[in-house]
């Protein structure tokens, strides 16, 4: 490993000599704000309301920050971390298929199961321990500062799981899983019935009897992976296939006779609710093999009514930063450390519960309550780490902005198609807004002159009012056939009536279009080069000529080709074809996964009414410092070599972006912020 | 051999004994057999298709 000492340390140690406050690295206090917008920005600037930012403004520099294509978090903080665009760090969405089967999987991370075990019976024994792996490509930038002996802090950087390993402290971010190994699955226990509740995603629903005023439920755990149980198939093959049981933990709910209070008890803990109330986080231990294989998990419950009909909240279970099931940080000890200090906290990727809104589990009241639960955590972890930071790069991240941005919009746009008047919710976004001011305040009474602030996001947000259904596009323009046309719309399995000999191309993930490639795909029928070439020519014509028959609006503004617009070996694992669609349009709520619903448009009437996976030009990200911006339009890929150019490391010769921050134009200047 | 019998339209088992010979197979039924294993194979795959979809669909962006 190459060490050097940055040049501006070694004249700083050569004038105050060795041991002096000097000798600690210079601090840059980056502040990531997921999915802050320049126009809303500004607005409230405007208005009055965010005095902090409007300081910064004033005092510092200000620029909306270029974002990745397409403006994804996962894609765009990449380019962030890597310097690089996805064709360099390989991340192109946040689903990716394997090109034999065409099977989706989540773009930023996997778990590879132990290779070796012994099967006895029902017992499946392993030999060796499994693997998670950060499918990022590219090193990271803070690798670089710890290769120069500059201390490190991440805290819940995006695309950062499992954190790579580096000589710092990283609390890995958006791509870690709940303790199910998915994006995040509540539990709704109720004794009424859901008329919803085989389409909820992201949710399940437990039905439970109330006998005696007691329940008996279960908590839903992973699965037991010692374990194995016949398969139930509809095949009739005599072959018998096995899966894993998930494990389970028993709790029971005592309902006051009278009064709307209940006890839940399970593993010899009682926790007393009453309704509309939550509870603390508890630990919830799930025995695989028991005293031998254990895996625990944190949850929190939400009381939301006692009777008539019960109904009660579980989070998505968490992994336990106390005792990880999976590597969340490192060291590993890190997120320990985390507990001992902060308590419990949520770990998992994007912890809002944007689900329970949308199938009408929570209220909007009821999201908002929950949000802030989040935003809590993170507000309290900000002043843990400002309290002790004294030298080197730190990382710190809020979601709110973007969660609420996404769910709250259609209370504030009366043009959404969903739009719903709530006097409370119609101000949530710009709560929000003044909430990531006070934080910024409190960084700025912290921090000293001396210290370079960055605050920045990875890209802004417009409405979503209207979804495509891509695939059904490619459909209706004869580039996919269907072996049963009169199924069209019936299947959700992912393009399971598709006829691969007469499909040229095929749509999967938010913005990703893939040419059915003969040689890639398994069953490829587009020869690679002329061909290949001719029908990507094709298709960004169509695209881009594609109206919307309601308003006669351009649908597509933008078509990036991977191979053509991007830097870097890894196109050859992306799509072939990124669509940038117009302000306003996304892709449907179904097409991302291979469905081909009738109709090419529908309106948005979903809670989740505010997106960004449009042409990049429509939700750049903002940039504020107290540096001068000294590039034109600055861009996310800049930010990374800007931070080791201020360390006075020079830029990797993968990364593609330039230095974009000069000097200080505000040291000793910049008043302290004000926060509550 | 087929265990029981299966009505086959005569147009279709005419293109099957064909295509059976060009392909190789030993007899029709082996060709039959061959294809609805594969064709059995491919819901089975269906079902794990099923399961990868549920894992995804806890992100916001998708229903």
């Amino acid at each position: 490993m190459i060490r050097r000492i940055f040049p501006f340390l070694l004249i700083a140690l050569v004038c105050a000599g060795a041991g002096s406050a000097a000798d600690k690295a210079p601090k840059v206090f980056v502040l990531g704000v997921d999915g802050l917008d320049p126009k809303l920005l500004d607005q409230f600037v405007a208005a009055g309301e965010l005095p902090n930012f409007a300081r910064l403004i004033e005092q510092g520099d200000y620029k909306p920050l270029q974002t990745s294509m397409p403006p994804l978090s996962p894609v765009a903080w990449s380019n962030f971390i890597t310097g690089m665009d996805p064709g360099g760090h390989g991340i192109f969405d946040f689903i990716h298929r394997y090109p034999d089967s065409i099977l989706p999987y989540m773009s930023m991370s996997k778990v590879v199961p132990s290779d070796k075990s012994v099967e006895v019976g029902s017992w499946v024994v392993p030999l060796s321990s499994g693997d998670v792996i950060n499918l990022r490509r590219g090193r990271a930038f803070w690798e670089y500062l710890e290769d120069h002996d500059i201390p490190t802090t991440i805290y819940h950087m995006p695309v950062n799981f499992p954190p790579v390993e580096s000589g710092g402290k990283a609390l890995s971010g958006m791509g870690t899983p709940d303790i199910l190994g998915t994006p995040g699955t509540f539990s709704f226990y109720t004794s009424r019935e859901v008329s919803n509740a085989r389409q909820i995603t992201g949710g399940q629903v437990f039905y439970v009897d109330v006998e005696e005023n007691t329940i008996e439920a279960k908590f839903r755990g992973p699965e037991n992976p010692v374990r194995r149980v016949p398969r139930k198939t509809r095949s009739r093959s005599k072959e018998v296939r096995y899966e894993h049981p998930d494990l389970t933990t028993d709790f029971k709910v005592h309902l006051d006779p009278e009064r709307p209070i209940v006890k839940i008890s399970f593993q010899d803990r009682d926790i007393v609710l009453r309704e509309g109330e939550w509870s603390d986080w508890f630990r919830i231990d799930f025995k695989a093999v028991p005293y031998v294989v254990e895996v625990n998990a944190i949850g929190r419950f939400y009381l939301k009514q006692v009777r008539p009909d019960f109904e009660l909240y579980l989070t998505p279970l968490q992994i336990n930063p106390e005792e990880p099931a999976l590597p969340i940080s490192t060291p590993e000890s890190w997120s320990h450390d985390l507990y001992e200090a902060l308590g419990h906290f949520y770990t998992q990727e994007l912890p809002e519960d944007t689900k329970a809104l949308t199938y009408d589990v929570f209220s909007g009241k009821e999201f908002w309550d929950q949000s802030q639960f989040v935003y809590g955590e993170q507000s309290r972890a900000l002043d843990y780490f400002l309290k002790d930071f004294e030298e080197g790069f730190l990382f710190f991240y809020f979601s709110s902005v973007d969660q609420g941005s996404h769910m709250l919009w259609r209370y504030a746009d009366p043009d959404h198609p969903g739009y719903v008047e709530d006097d409370q919710l119609l101000s949530g976004i710009r709560v929000l807004y003044k909430e990531m001011d006070n934080a910024l305040g409190r960084v700025m009474q912290a921090i000293d002159d001396e210290t370079t602030l960055i605050v920045m996001s990875d890209h802004g947000f417009c409405p979503f009012y209207r979804g495509v259904n891509l695939n059904t596009w490619l459909l209706e323009k004869g580039y996919v056939t269907l072996r049963d046309p009169s199924k069209q719309g019936r299947s959700s399995i992912p393009f399971a009536n598709v006829d691969w000999s007469k499909t040229k191309a095929y749509a999967l993930g938010l913005n990703g279009l893939y040419v059915n490639l003969e040689g890639r795909e398994k069953r490829g029928i587009v020869k690679p080069g002329r061909e290949h070439e001719e029908l990507l020519d094709e298709l960004e014509r169509e695209l881009l000529a594609m109206r919307d028959p309601q308003n006669d609006e351009q649908v597509v503004t933008l078509v990036v080709r991977t191979e053509r617009d991007f830097h870097g070996p890894e196109h050859q694992i992306g799509p072939d074809v990124i669509v940038g669609y117009n302000w306003g349009y996304r892709s449907s709520w179904t097409s991302p996964l291979g469905e081909f619903p009738h109709g090419v448009f529908v309106d948005n009437l979903d809670a989740w009414s505010g997106d960004h996976s449009v042409d990049y030009r429509h939700v750049p990200g903002v940039l504020l410092t107290n540096r001068r911006i000294t590039l034109d339009e600055p861009a996310l890929y800049d930010l990374s070599v800007a931070i080791l150019d201020h360390y006075g490391i020079e830029k990797p010769s993968q990364m593609i972006g330039n230095d974009c921050l000069g000097d200080p134009v505000t040291r000793g200047q910049i008043d302290a912020g004000t926060a509550e | 051999m087929f265990g029981s019998k299966v009505k086959l339209d005569k147009e279709l088992l005419k293109k099957i004994k064909m295509y059976a010979k060009i392909a190789g197979y030993s007899s029709p039924e082996e060709f039959i057999t061959h294809a609805l294993e594969k064709e059995i194979a491919l819901l089975e795959e269906a079902d794990s298709e099923e399961e990868i979809r549920k894992k995804l669909q806890g992100l916001g962006y998708i229903s």
